[in-house]
Formats: structure tokens, sequence, C-alpha cells
């Protein structure tokens, strides 16, 4: 039986069960969520008053470039962020995209 | 009937180009043909490219139409997220056990809508892009994935279900686990294809530390309109790079990495994106540093000379070390060979032209010979180079040798025209 | 066809569909104001964009509007037709639509690969080329293909590696295949090699066991001094004439004819290093094993043979062959060199390498190495020569044609053979003048690292300081001097004494302009045979049914002239596995209402047998009436225009479609 033909509780169980077999993934995954979305915390806030480049962001945020960028990068993947312009010709300014 | 019970003419390994040309030539041709694919999407490498060389045809324009044929194809069975576990020999039959990953997603009900994607809330790095995005725990693997289904990474997955209530077609399924596949065939083409030689393997070049230093297959996914920054950014701090150069042979012709012989591709694929950076980057300085341009195929010499008259920058010169200044510019010092010095020359951003490795060690499985790199051996490598030392088993592509995607075509048609010939030769007839 | 009554009274539905081209078409032109553009226009239901449409996901989207919306026509702005109008038709056939309900506009070649200066007038272009479509599209009718009965049995031009690799593997796919060669023997140019790279092996032996195998298989007959010289027909039902010279000797006479013949020319199997007979054997051990008479330079004189004047005569045997498909393996000629060139033809002492390949197989066997009776102890090999060159460093071939592409397999052959000379004779000494060393295979760059560690000294030249070549003054040591820049070391001028250049000739193909004119197959700008397209459809030409395997397509080595003749006999079998071809609808039909017979069609039709105008019978009358032939006609539409009474028109392109789509193109647009 798969899983949309079960009922609601049977579903609940079915991702307990899952868990407890993952343990040990859902642990690390859970952790990197938290840190992740600590971060993407951070970077909303250094985006929310003005559009700003990786390396303004870092500055703001207190975390290297490199990581910045990666973290931004996924956020315009996802339609959480988009380029807003350039400063000084070279570098990509990003804003916050507002919630739908 | 059980269904895990499959029979057909040939078992195609591998979803890439080649494998996707041998199972259509052998399709085309009235056999009865099962792909396996061990990603949920085939496509291989080529669907990572941007364009292609020297016809500048944007990859998609090839490889897309090329999945559709395929998964279209009515003597074609497609297994994607799947891996032959074994082959034996049964009554001169091929058996192959293929182990069918859980995708956690419903095959039949998923329409690959993406909201699954959209609501996932872990961000984990994607290899599609190497690394220099994010996917989500669950996703549709990228934007022409064949089939077009959401796989769940259960290694990444903090089980929260919320996939599973967004899903529109209730397609999401927990309670999936892996099952075996019983197939028999009677020939088999291996086109198992090939990695690049990894970034971080040449310590002198970084280790792979250096954030602006990339390697051929991540310009690519830069220069691709799907790419991860949607165009040509440093990796390192998101500045659009004025100087680019390309270090050739960087982990080919490299004893001290094992990979004694020339990939055969870097010198096409760096001054292919060479001409794409200066459409892209019009005022962006180019320079490839280089030993020997290999630039051999139909079409290619030309290429290259187009490349000069467009003033990309050719070097001849060996790389012996980039390290990084204080602006996370990397420094390369290079021996230029027509000046007979050394000297010490920064750029924004580097491109390693890195090789081909085999990405897949037949042995125990398919138990062909290989070569002393890995490569699958035919045994008349002139007459017939995609035979194998295993009668009904054959190899193509970059699984044999590094070769560019025209000459994978040719070899896995060749490699088809030697499967057909054996079905013809114990089927009798078709 | 049900269609046809269906869609006539049926409210026209269009979708129409601009492609991004993964940037290639919107980096230019903005597909959006394309797409809005169409979406206002009568009869289109949808206008979408895509990144690929002709992805799986693109061709989707097609799919699910026609079930859905009921579309009953479909435009696709994309590629040229060339690469993907097929695909398109094959997805709105899956959707259950007449596959030629579909149009597809080119926008990437006629558009933004030329227009990208000036966008704004690209995408104005782009919205009346798809009006032009769309306008096309209102008016498209469903047509069935047609489908014509195959010979199942292929020619094979050619009786070098390629061809014979391309005739076994079409042979064992139970497909009846023909072989001609055009010269009294099998085995093309790997028959003059020695030993091969990157196995080692004899070529002679590897070739004999490819040779072997097509001899006996049942399904392939073959013929030796064979030519194609007519040429008809259409994929699946060309008609060829096959004209072969005899081999003048044979049986018992035949021994005895070549010992008694004295006759000799330059032998060109050993690129006349040597002299053969005119009753010759290309080599011992050729295939057939029999002596042939060249009767291009046999002076007819009676030789004695037992007593008996015995005078050759060529018996031309001329047949006609239906065949469902050509493969075209015509092969290569090495480059000569033009005399004077690096001293090539000038002085004795400068040879090409296929040339010096010869010498070493036929040479006595000796400690030392000699030419001319003098002792080699030093050589020069110069590489590009006839390959890559550059417009304004060199001049163009007699032909006009610049040889600007690289060769692919002089390097390693050089290399080999350098290696090979320094193992034997380890007291030679080897300057190696090279611009790039292209060992590119797998097993290609252990050449040059051999070469590199065992003494032969590299020298590098810019390809506008080709090293010079000229005779030492006399009394010198060596017999020849050659000068050069050498790039490795800083442009040091190098002059080198020695005793034997080697010129690493490049690859021409071998040339067939009559095979080309007859058969009207394209050729590249490097004089080399064209593909449709290098990666999708890399071995097939624009002619139907007409096939490439190796070096008559480009330069390749033996490995990939396998392949590729290969990957000729897979497409070749899965055309004819079948028995029956499939051909497109676009030919001439005639109203037979309107005509009258007037013939002036066939007047000006160019194509043998495709309209004619016959005796039929309507409503009890017999009546004179042009009458199409489909797999003759090429759909030129000669017949439309000459037509007195507007009877005939060519299906899929009507006169009132294109009318239509001029006057869309005249349309003011806004961008």
């Amino acid at each position: 039986m798969s899983y949309k033909d079960l009922s609601k509780k049977e579903k609940t169980q079915v991702l307990k069960q899952l868990r407890e077999e993952h343990a040990d993934t859902v642990k690390r995954t859970q952790a990197l969520l938290k840190e992740q979305n600590a971060i993407r915390k951070k970077i909303r806030g250094a985006l929310g008053e003005e559009s700003r480049t990786v390396t303004q962001v870092a500055n703001i945020v207190d975390m290297p470039t490199h990581e910045v960028m990666w973290h931004i990068s996924a956020m315009r993947k996802y339609d959480l962020v988009a380029e807003d312009g350039m400063e000084d010709f070279v570098d990509v300014l990003y804003k916050l995209v507002e919630e739908k | 009937m059980d269904i895990n019970k499959i029979k057909a003419d040939a078992l195609v390994v591998g979803g890439g180009i080649a494998g996707m040309q041998s199972a259509l030539d052998l399709a085309d041709q009235g056999y009865q043909v099962v792909l396996v694919e061990k990603d949920p999407s085939i496509g291989g490498k080529m669907i990572q490219l941007s364009k292609v060389f020297p016809t500048l045809d944007c990859c998609s324009c090839i490889t897309t139409p090329k999945m559709s044929a395929v998964a279209n194809h009515a003597n074609i069975q497609t297994l994607t997220y799947c891996e032959v576990q074994s082959i034996d020999n049964a009554d001169g039959h091929f058996v192959a056990q293929i182990l069918k990953k859980p995708r956690y997603v419903d095959e039949d009900d998923c329409t690959g809508c993406r909201q699954c994607e959209y609501v996932c809330p872990i961000d984990v790095p994607s290899v599609f892009d190497l690394n220099m995005t994010a996917r989500r725990a669950i996703r549709v693997p990228f934007s022409t994935a064949v089939p077009q289904l959401a796989v769940l990474d259960i290694e990444n997955c903090i089980l929260c279900g919320k996939c599973a209530r967004a899903c529109p077609a209730d397609a999401v399924d927990f309670t999936q686990t892996a099952y075996e596949i019983e197939l028999e065939v009677d020939a088999i083409v291996l086109a198992t294809g090939f990695e690049t030689t990894p970034i971080d393997a040449k310590k002198e070049y970084g280790a792979g530390n250096l954030h602006n230093v990339i390697d051929g297959l991540m310009m690519e996914r830069l220069l691709a309109p799907t790419g991860p920054y949607a165009r040509v950014l440093r990796p390192g701090d998101g500045k659009e790079p004025e100087s680019i150069a390309y270090v050739q042979c960087a982990g080919s012709r490299d004893e001290t990495l094992g990979v004694e012989y020339c990939s055969r591709v870097c010198c096409m694929y760096a001054i292919k994106q060479a001409m794409l950076i200066a459409g892209a980057l019009p005022m962006a300085d180019i320079t490839l540093y280089y030993m020997d341009i290999r630039a051999f195929g139909k079409g290619y010499d030309q290429f290259y000379q187009n490349a000069q008259a467009m003033g990309i920058e050719f070097v001849k010169g060996k790389v012996a070390k980039i390290t990084e200044d204080e602006n996370q510019n990397p420094v390369v010092r290079v021996e230029l060979i027509d000046e007979g010095q050394v000297v010490e020359r920064t750029h924004d951003m580097i491109v390693l032209s890195v090789g081909m490795v085999p990405q897949y060690n037949p042995g125990s499985v398919y138990s062909v010979g290989v070569g002393e790199y890995g490569f699958i051996k035919s045994p008349a490598p002139n007459i017939s180079s995609t035979e194998t030392n295993r009668s009904g088993i054959f190899a193509t592509g970059a699984a044999t040798a590094p070769m560019d995607i025209v000459d994978s075509i040719a070899s896995a048609s060749a490699a088809a025209s030697g499967a057909a010939a054996h079905l013809e030769a114990v089927q009798g007839g078709n | 066809m049900t269609e046809t009554s269906d869609l006539k009274n049926e409210e026209i539905k269009i979708g129409v569909y601009t492609c991004y081209c993964g940037g290639n078409i919107s980096d230019v032109v903005k597909c959006e104001k394309v797409a809005d553009a169409l979406r206002e226009m009568p009869n289109v239901v949808v206008s979408r964009t895509n990144m690929a449409m002709c992805s799986d996901v693109g061709q989707s989207i097609i799919e699910e509007d026609i079930k859905s919306k009921g579309l009953n026509r479909v435009i696709v702005g994309a590629c040229a037709p060339s690469l993907h109008e097929q695909t398109f038709r094959g997805t709105v056939s899956r959707a259950g639509l007449n596959p030629y309900l579909y149009h597809h506009v080119g926008l990437r070649e006629q558009n933004s690969w030329v227009h990208g200066n000036n966008p704004g007038e690209a995408t104005k272009k782009a919205i009346r080329l798809m009006l032009a479509g769309l306008a096309k599209a209102r008016l498209l009718k469903p047509l069935d293909a047609i489908k014509l009965e195959a010979e199942v049995h292929a020619l094979v031009i050619g009786g070098g590696v390629a061809g014979l690799r391309s005739a076994y593997d079409i042979a064992r796919r139970g497909i009846r295949v023909t072989l001609i060669e055009k010269t009294p023997f099998l085995g093309g140019r790997m028959a003059q090699l020695e030993t091969v790279f990157p196995t080692n092996n004899q070529a002679r032996e590897d070739l004999h066991d490819l040779i072997e195998k097509v001899t006996q298989h049942p399904n392939i007959t073959l013929y030796t001094s064979a030519e194609m010289v007519g040429y008809g027909g259409y994929i699946g039902n060309y008609e060829v004439q096959i004209r072969q010279q005899s081999r003048g000797v044979s049986g018992d006479i035949a021994e005895a004819a070549l010992a008694a013949c004295t006759q000799e020319i330059p032998d060109e199997f050993n690129y006349g290093l040597t002299k053969r007979k005119v009753i010759y054997r290309a080599y011992e051990g050729c295939y057939p094993s029999d002596p042939a008479v060249d009767w291009e330079h046999y002076d007819g004189k009676p030789l004695d043979i037992d007593g008996k004047e015995v005078v050759f005569e060529n018996t031309i045997k001329t047949f006609d062959l239906k065949v469902g498909a050509i493969v075209m393996a015509t092969g290569f000629n090495p480059y000569e060199p033009p005399k004077g060139d690096y001293g090539y033809g000038e002085l004795p002492e400068v040879v090409t390498l296929p040339q010096f390949i010869r010498y070493m197989g036929f040479r006595e066997s000796s400690d030392e190495l000699t030419w001319n009776g003098r002792p080699v102890r030093d050589i020069a090999v110069i590489h590009c020569v006839g390959s890559r060159h550059v417009a304004g460093v060199h001049d163009p071939q007699p032909d006009g044609i610049l040889n600007n592409y690289c060769s692919r397999v002089c390097c390693t052959a050089a290399l080999h053979q350098v290696n090979e000379l320094r193992e034997e004779f380890p007291q030679l000494n080897v300057y190696d003048f090279y611009n790039d060393i292209r060992t590119y295979g797998l097993e290609h760059e252990a050449y040059y690292k051999e070469a590199s560690q065992n003494m032969v000294r590299f020298l590098r030249f810019h390809v506008d300081e080709r090293p010079e070549v000229a005779a030492a003054p006399a009394g010198d040591t060596h017999p020849v001097l050659v000068k050069g820049k050498d790039y490795l070391t800083n442009g040091l001028e190098i002059e080198a004494a020695v005793d034997l250049v080697i010129l690493a000739v490049g690859i021409i193909p071998n040339p067939v302009p009559e095979l080309v004119d007859l058969m009207k197959i394209p050729v590249g700008d490097d004089r080399f045979l064209l593909e449709v397209h290098p990666k999708l459809r890399p071995v097939e030409t624009p002619v139907p049914g007409v096939v490439l395997a190796g070096t008559a397509q480009s330069p390749m080595n033996i490995q990939e002239s396998c392949n590729a003749a290969s990957a000729a006999a897979a497409k070749v079998s899965a055309l004819l596995a079948k028995g029956q071809v499939i051909l497109e609808p676009f030919v001439a039909k005639v109203d037979l209402e309107k005509c009258d017979g007037t013939g002036k069609c066939v007047e000006v039709c160019e194509y043998e047998d495709a309209i004619a105008v016959k005796t039929i019978t309507i409503d009890g009358k017999e009546v004179q009436r042009a009458v199409v032939t489909p797999a003759n006609c090429s759909g030129c539409g000669n017949c439309v225009s000459a037509c007195p009474n507007k009877a005939v028109e060519v299906q899929g392109w009507e006169v009132a479609q294109f009318e239509a789509m001029v006057e869309a193109l005249a349309m003011e647009v806004e961008a």
C-alpha cells in the first residue's frame, strides 16, 4: 500500500518509523537546518534595508564572502532574492523578493 | 507476470550521450532495449554543458531531444535511479540484477510541478551545479530532466512531511523501498562515462581551497542559461571577473596524478568557453596557458583560429603554482616558454581545464578487461574498438577512453552496430 | 484520411511556441515580446515560451496543450528546421495530430545568429517570421507520408578499412551488401602501413583478418576494379550502374604473365619510391591474390607466355544494381607537397612520412639505416606539412582552398615512426620540428613521452616561421640543412644538418567529383564530404540513405574510421531492416479537374519520371492528365509555375500558403 492510501494517523506513524530508522541523518540535517535558518535570517536582515552586494552582506553578517555567495545563489534559485543592478559595473546587487 | 522480471534484447548501462545514442540505434533497428541510469534523470554529463564546440549549438538543442527520443521510443524502456548489481550468464543469456533505488515519489502520479521542492526547508549543495548553489532534499533534478519527476534524497531529509502535504498529486511516498529487477538480455552495452579529475587533486593549484579557481565543468554551469548565478561571477565573492585565465592540462598529461594521457576535450572546451565568455563579458581579458593546443577534430583548428582572431590570448606556458592575493584574486606563477622567463600574473578568476578519468570500475560486475588507467579496453582497439574481452558485452564512449561528444556518438553507434550483429548471430534474425 | 473531413469545418486552433534556445535566441530576441505579439492574433489559442522547446518538458507542454485546448495546428519558432522540425512533427503526432499540421519557424540561423548586433530589429523580424508561420499554419492540411518498399541491399563504395568494416557490419545484420573497390585490390591506405599505433600491431595482419571476414561472408558481393558510373532513384530504391574492368589475367596464366611482363611504371603502393610491372600484385599477400593488369598503363604489346604471343584485353562489364542505401567510404590521399616545398621533389633526401613508412617496409633489413646508399645518422621530422595553414601566412592550394584543418593522425604517426627508428638504430639523431604535438588519444601521449625521453630533440616553430629546408653547401658533412627558430629555447636560431628530412604530411580526401556530382552530396570548405550535423546526424548526408564512413568525411585514424564505418552500418541497418522507407509528402499534386494535359509541367521537370502526361479515365471518358510519381518528385515546384491552368501544387507548400506568408511578412510590427 502506498503512502497516499494511508490514513493521517498511519502517515504520521510511517514518518515516525522512518525518522527512527534514519535517526542519525535526521539529527544531522536538523542541526544543519537550524544553522541554515540562522544564516538566512541574518542575510535577509542585511538585505532588508537596501540592495547589497555579496561583499557588503558578508561584512554585515560577518561571514566569508564565498559562503554568502552560496546562500544568495540558493535563495536566488528559489526566488527569495533577485538581482537589482550592478555596483561599480562589476558587483551584482541583490534584493529580497516580496513574499507572495 | 512478475513485474520485477523483464526480458529484452539489449541492456545499455548509462544514460549519457553515448548510452542514449547506443540505445536509439539499437531500438531503431527494432531491438527491445532497456536503458539503466544510476541518476534520477538521463542526460549524463552532456546535459550540464552550456554550448558545444565547434558548432556552438546550445547543449540542450542536442541533448534534450535525444533524451526525449529515448523516453518516447516504443522499443526503449528507461530505468532511472537504478544500478546494475550483478551480471550472470544463464542459458546463453545475460541475467542482470538491477537495484531500483527508492525515489520516495510515485513515478505514475508525480507531474514534476516542483511544489514539493519549493516547500522543502533543506538546502544542500547541488552536485549538478558543482556545489555552487543549492538544491532541496526533494527536487526535480534539473529543468529538462527525463523523466520529469521529483526525487527525495533521504540522506538529507529531516522527514518533516511538508512535501507530501504540498504535493497536489499525492505522489510523495514514504513507504517506498529499494527493490530488485531481474533483466534477461542477449547483449550489453556499457556506457558508464567519465568523471573529471578532481579540482582538489593538485596542491600546487590550491587543492580546491581557492574560491576563484574553478574547473571547466563549473565554468560550463556558469555559462549555461540555467546556471547557479545565471551569469558568470566569481564564486568567491560574486564579482564579475574582468580577467580570466585557463590553465590547460590541469589534471592530464600529469604523472604526479597518475593521469599521463591527454584528456582530448580540454583544449576545445577551454577555447569554446573563452569564446562564450568573450560574448558574455565583452570587456574581459581572456588568457589560455597551454603546452600544446590539440584542436584535432573536424572544424576544430578553424575554431581555434577564430578564437585567436577574437583576441583571446594564447600563451605557451607551464603554470607551476596558483596562489591568491588579499582580494581573493588568483595569482599564477607561469613559465612563459616563448620568452624563456618565469612571471607571476594576477587574474580575477582561473579555470582549471581538468581532464577525464573513468567514472566506474566495471570489475566485479561485468568482468570486462580494463587498461592501465581504468578505461574499458578492447582486445582489438583499432578494428573493433567497442568490443570487450567478453562476447556480447560492448563498451562505448568515455567509458573506453577520454573523448568528445562527436567521437562518443560515433563510438556509441559503432557499439550498437556490434551489439546488433551479436544479437542477429545469437537470436538468428530479428 | 479522416482528419481531412474533420478539419474542414473545424475551428482552427493554433498553438504558438517561441523557444529561447538556451540563450541562442533569447540573448538577442525578446522572446516574451514575440509570444505576446502572437498571442493577440486570430486563431491563436495559446502562445508560450520555453528555455528549450525541444526538451522533453517543452514537448510535453505542446502535447498537453493539444490535448487540453484542442489545438489543431502548432508552430514553433526555434532553430533551423533541419535540426528539429522532425522532433516537433513527432511531438504533435504523439498527441494525435497529423504531423504535417506542424510548421517550423527558424529564429536562430535565420535571425538571432545573424542579427546579434541589432536586437531591436531582430525581435521585429522574429515577430514577422512567426506571423508568416502563423499565416501558413492556418492553411495547413493533413498529409500522409509516402511509404515505399525498400531494397534490403546496401552498396558500399570503397574497399579500404572503413568500407570493409561497414560492409561486414551491415552484412552481419542480415542485409545484402555489394562492395565496390576502384582499384584491383582491397585494403586501401591501411595496407600501406607497417606497424600502427596504439597497438603496434602489423597493419596488414589486422586488415587481412577483416578482409577474410568480408570475403567469406555470404551476404557480401565484392567487385574490384569497379566504380559507380550511374545513379538514380531515391532512398530505399537507388538504381546504380557499376562499371567493372576485367582483371586481365587469372588462373594458370597469371603467374606466367606476371613473370613475362617487363613494362614498368612507378609503384603507387610505395608512393613512387620503387617501380612495379603493369601486370602486378599491390603487395605480397594482397586480396584478391590474383595479379591484375594495369589498363591505364599497359602498352597493349603482346607478351611471350610459354611460346605464345598473348595480348591482354580489358573487357568492361557494366551492370545495374538496385540498392536501398549507399555508404561512401571513398577514403583519403596523403597530402603531396608542391615541388620545392621544404625541398620536396628537388632534394632526394626529402620524403613524406607515408613514403618513409613504405621505405621501412621494403628495405632490406640491416644494422645501419641508409638512404640512397648513404648512411643516415641525422634526421629531421617536420610536422603540419599541408595542414593547419593560416590565411595570410600560407598560400591556398591550387584549387583555391586553404588547408586550414588539422589532419589528426600525423603527430602520433610521426612519433610512432621516430620511436621505432630510435629503437632499431639507437645512434640515430632526430630533430622534430613541430608547432603543437597532438598526441590526443588515450595511448598516444605515451609515444610523445617515449620520444621525449629517448633523445628526440623537439623544436617548436611558430606558425608563421616554418622551418626551411635547403641543400647543404658542397663538401658539407650532411646533404641537407634545416633552419628554423626554436621557441622552446627563446626563439634560438637552429640549423640542423641532416641526412634525411621526413615531412609529416596531412590528409586530403580522395577526390570523387563524379560521385559528388551524380549524387549531389555536399562538400565542406575543407573538401571533405559533409555530414548533416556533427552530433545529431554525424554520418548521414542530406541525401537520404547516403551515409559517410571514414576519411571521406574528415581526417581519422584507423580506430576512428572503423567507428565511423560501424556507425554508418548502424544507420543503414536501421533504415533497411524494416524493408520499408518513409518519404516526406512534399511532392507535386495535380488537380485533375483543372489539368487539361498540356504537358508544360513535363517540359520543365528536371527529374526523371517524376511527372508525365498519361491517359486516364474520368467519368468513363479517356482524358490526358499529368500524373506524378511521388517517389521521384523532389517538390521543387517547377511544374507549379509552368502550369497554365494552375492545376499543380506542391503539397505542404501551396501557392496560397506562400501568398499568406508574404502578406504576413509585410506587416508593420512593433517590438
